[in-house]
């Protein structure tokens, strides 16, 4: 190991040791985005303050996520003896006073807000975070220091064995780094899971000058937050990633793309990496060693397809963020029309664990095909949208019922989305597992690790209408078959939702369908999977829609009004919600003018046994019906 | 609504950057973190900094949805768009809030005190359906709870 790099190492490891025997207590707060949005700054705030009103002899801090983003703001509390450490959640600001009392002033338990208890023995009252259902079964690797280190602080990654792997590899050559990684089976984390090793190799044998690196942290599938999890509890992760495959593809410069609508990931792994500059970890003649390497963070300005590697390229580059025609692929041509390897952070920040540990150790969980952990985030109609790392190949069932907490008030799963909005649905075949096959079969994909689920209450219509909406706002505009037929796949439901269907519509989705796999990227090749994969799994909610005019979860527009049942309670307050003035006053009660009413059913939510939503065409005689075609 | 900057500002605020470095959203990005939108006349001051055309910086500009070719509206509902968000009401959240403030989604009022912007979704599904308001979180809306929003921000601009 490189003895500049060996001493920087001890040096933050004796720091951290010193920090954790300060005799203090010590609170730690969970800062993320996930945890901002439930008010973390004003509970890390109060904390201060109140630590200094009170004042607390206490060492006050920040983490990263543990990945139960439902009972943010969580708090760790470490004793002041070092021995005992209990995360606790929901910890508002408002509860900090009777928090530090209970945790620092006395001493003790808080078991209405604990969670589990990470260091020491369980109580009667608080169990082990690791019986907690949401750890059990988690194989927490590249999430091994979220909610342990400070994400702003480089001394401490590197107390945790931080850029270990990459003095590791200043020592091998990069035929042998190369080997490490093809060993170890690690495939590409964004959905492809095409081998690493294979992509760092193309780098390698480029036989033009010079060659770049790419971190894909576009994460724009909505639903997912895996990337981002990454870059904002442990951003060093990616750094010395990205510097391992430097080392094997010898690259002189890396770019991390980060989307624009994660600020705070943008400013850790500006942190992250400015720190590793200031080290020398980074710049000219890193630890004395003579190589050369710079990683520059580019923020991303709101645009789907430059998750798409080409289209990404083409965005640095500076040209609209449109895919390329492959080939040439990125190895031999990518950015600046130089040979680049693109890599999403989860797969670089694999990476580092590779190198520290070998890669049989690395490979030792997970299946035959799949190596390694993977992150998942689950959301929609979950009891606890959160974020877990597992190996690959437990069912569906274990992460809707473990991980995720089960149903939202307990209703029946419909369906589940495994990873973004061009990979399709499924149907709630909860014995599927989590590998890559079984979605390969359906032609679909396990995409970037965001899995949404859904119960009853969603009208698969109107699922696939958001889909294909979403891929024809996000359509770079180059294909026909892409930019138009998104666009008359949306108009076609569009038209069965306002109770226009027609028997030959199946008939016509299905040759969009077959139509859009000849787009020239992955956007278009797989918009319409959605609607290819819900035709298969819901045909007879289809044929209600468009034969029946009926939707059975009361979603679309025209095939259901709203009207007056009874002049009960919350009938007035319904009158004055209603944003378009639907609501009129005739015999002295209240009727809806369904010309003016938009089906927002802001009047249902506060007065629901006064409006009742009908089947508008169910109204219709059924010899009309008949008559009319 | 702040003036148009000067060529000279813009000049200096971009000089900086340089051709064939990658450098185009990076000086877009600047400008926008300055003034908050992107004035046309700094997409010619860009180009001219870069050695390319104004064409090539006005479609890059326009290509992404967050690069602004407005001053943004002093109040503005940014509605998530993500599935947790649409699965639990988040569509109709949306017309809702579209017939109380009279715009459309992309759109802003006539004088320009609030507007309605699409969002997308950043993994705070824990609060869904929400919508930022000034890049606040506001979760765990229901439809009326969103009307009664976007009544305040249009009462308090009358």
């Amino acid at each position: 190991m490189n003895a500049r790099l060996q001493s920087m190492i001890d040096d933050a490891k004796r720091a951290w040791t010193e920090q954790r025997s300060s005799g203090r207590e010590q609170v730690t707060v969970s800062i993320d985005t996930s945890s901002l949005a439930r008010g973390a700054d004003e509970t890390l705030a109060a904390i201060r303050a109140q630590a200094a009103a009170m004042n607390l002899k206490v060492d006050v801090g920040i983490t990263g996520t543990w990945g139960m983003n439902w009972l943010e703001p969580t708090v760790t509390v470490r004793s002041a003896a070092g021995t005992r450490t209990v995360l606790y959640g929901n910890v508002t600001a408002d509860r900090v006073p009777e928090f530090l009392q209970a945790v620092v002033v006395e001493g003790r338990d808080l078991p209405e807000l604990a969670i589990g208890v990470v260091e020491g023995n369980a109580t009667a009252e608080v169990p082990l975070l690791s019986d907690h259902p949401f750890m059990r079964g988690q194989v927490r690797r590249l999430m091994a220091n979220m909610g342990t280190i400070d994400p702003e602080s480089i001394d401490h990654y590197l107390a945790h064995d931080g850029y270990a792997g990459f003095g590791k590899a200043l020592d091998m050559d990069a035929e042998a780094i190369v080997k490490h990684m093809l060993d170890s089976g690690l495939g590409g984390r964004a959905g492809g899971g095409f081998p690493a090793g294979r992509k760092w190799d193309f780098l390698r044998t480029a036989t033009a000058d010079p060659r770049y690196l790419v971190c894909n942290a576009d994460e724009g599938d909505p639903g997912a937050w895996v990337n981002r999890v990454v870059m904002e509890a442990d951003p060093h992760l990616v750094v010395e990633g990205m510097m391992i495959a430097a080392r094997a593809g010898h690259a002189r410069e890396g770019y991390i793309y980060i989307r624009y609508e994660y600020p705070l990931a943008i400013a850790r792994m500006q942190k992250a990496i400015d720190d590793a500059y200031a080290r020398g970890l980074l710049g000219k003649d890193i630890l004395g060693t003579g190589w050369d390497f710079d990683l520059i963070v580019h923020r991303g300005a709101g645009a789907y397809v430059c998750g798409e590697e080409t289209g990404l390229i083409n965005s640095i580059d500076g040209y609209r963020g449109m895919p390329r025609i492959k080939p040439p692929f990125p190895a031999q041509a990518g950015l600046w029309n130089k040979p680049t390897n693109v890599n999403n952070v989860e797969s670089y920040a694999n990476a580092p664990m590779i190198m520290r540990n070998g890669a049989e150790w690395w490979a030792n969980v997970s299946n035959e095909k799949e190596k390694g952990t993977k992150m998942f985030t689950f959301s929609g109609h979950v009891n606890w949208p959160g974020c877990v790392e597992v190996p690959f190949g437990p069912t569906i069932r274990q992460c809707l019922e473990q991980w995720a907490g089960g149903m939202l008030n307990g209703k029946k799963c419909k369906g589940f989305q495994p990873g973004g909005p061009l990979s399709g649905v499924v149907t709630a075949n909860l014995d599927l597992t989590l590998t890559l096959d079984p979605y390969r079969g359906m032609g679909m994909f396990l995409g970037g690790g965001g899995i949404v689920f859904f119960d009853e209450s969603t009208c698969i219509l109107d699922m696939c209408k958001y889909f294909l909406g979403f891929c024809e706002d996000e359509s770079c505009g180059r294909c026909t078959t892409c930019h138009g037929g998104t666009q008359r796949a949306v108009e076609i439901i569009r038209r069965i939702q306002q109770g226009g269907g027609r028997e030959s519509d199946i008939l016509n989705l299905e040759k969009l369908v077959t139509s859009l796999v000849w787009s020239n990227c992955f956007h278009g090749q797989f918009a319409m999977t959605s609607i290819k994969t819900a035709l298969k799994a819901f045909p007879s909610e289809w044929d209600e829609h468009i034969i029946e005019k009926r939707c059975r979860a009361a979603v679309c527009d025209g095939l259901i009004d709203y009207s007056v049942r009874a002049q009960g309670e919350g009938i007035d307050e319904a009158a004055e919600i209603c944003p378009t003035n639907a609501f009129y006053k005739e015999a002295g009660g209240w009727q809806i003018d369904d010309g003016l009413c938009i089906r927002c059913g802001a009047c249902k939510e506060l007065a629901p046994s006064s409006i009742e939503i009908r089947d508008r065409f169910a109204r219709i005689p059924a010899g009309a019906a008949a008559a009319g075609g | 609504m702040q003036a148009e900057p000067s060529m000279q500002e813009l000049r200096e605020l971009v000089a900086e950057f340089l051709p064939n470095r990658g450098h185009v959203m990076p000086a877009l990005h600047k400008v926008q973190d300055r003034y908050g939108y992107v004035p046309r006349v700094a997409m010619d001051v860009i180009a001219r900094q870069l050695s390319t055309t104004p064409a090539l910086i006005y479609g890059a500009a326009t290509f992404y949805t967050d690069f602004r070719l407005h001053p943004r509206p002093e109040t503005e509902i940014s509605w998530c768009s993500g599935p947790a968000c649409r699965l639990k009401g988040g569509d109709r959240i949306r017309e809702a809030i579209q017939a109380t403030l009279e715009v459309p989604l992309g759109g802003e009022s006539d004088d320009g005190r609030y507007g309605l912007h699409i969002g997308q979704c950043n993994g705070t599904c824990t609060e869904s359906p929400q919508v930022w308001v000034n890049e606040k979180v506001v979760g765990n809306l229901t439809v009326s709870k969103a009307i009664r929003l976007a009544r305040d921000i249009k009462g308090e601009s009358e």
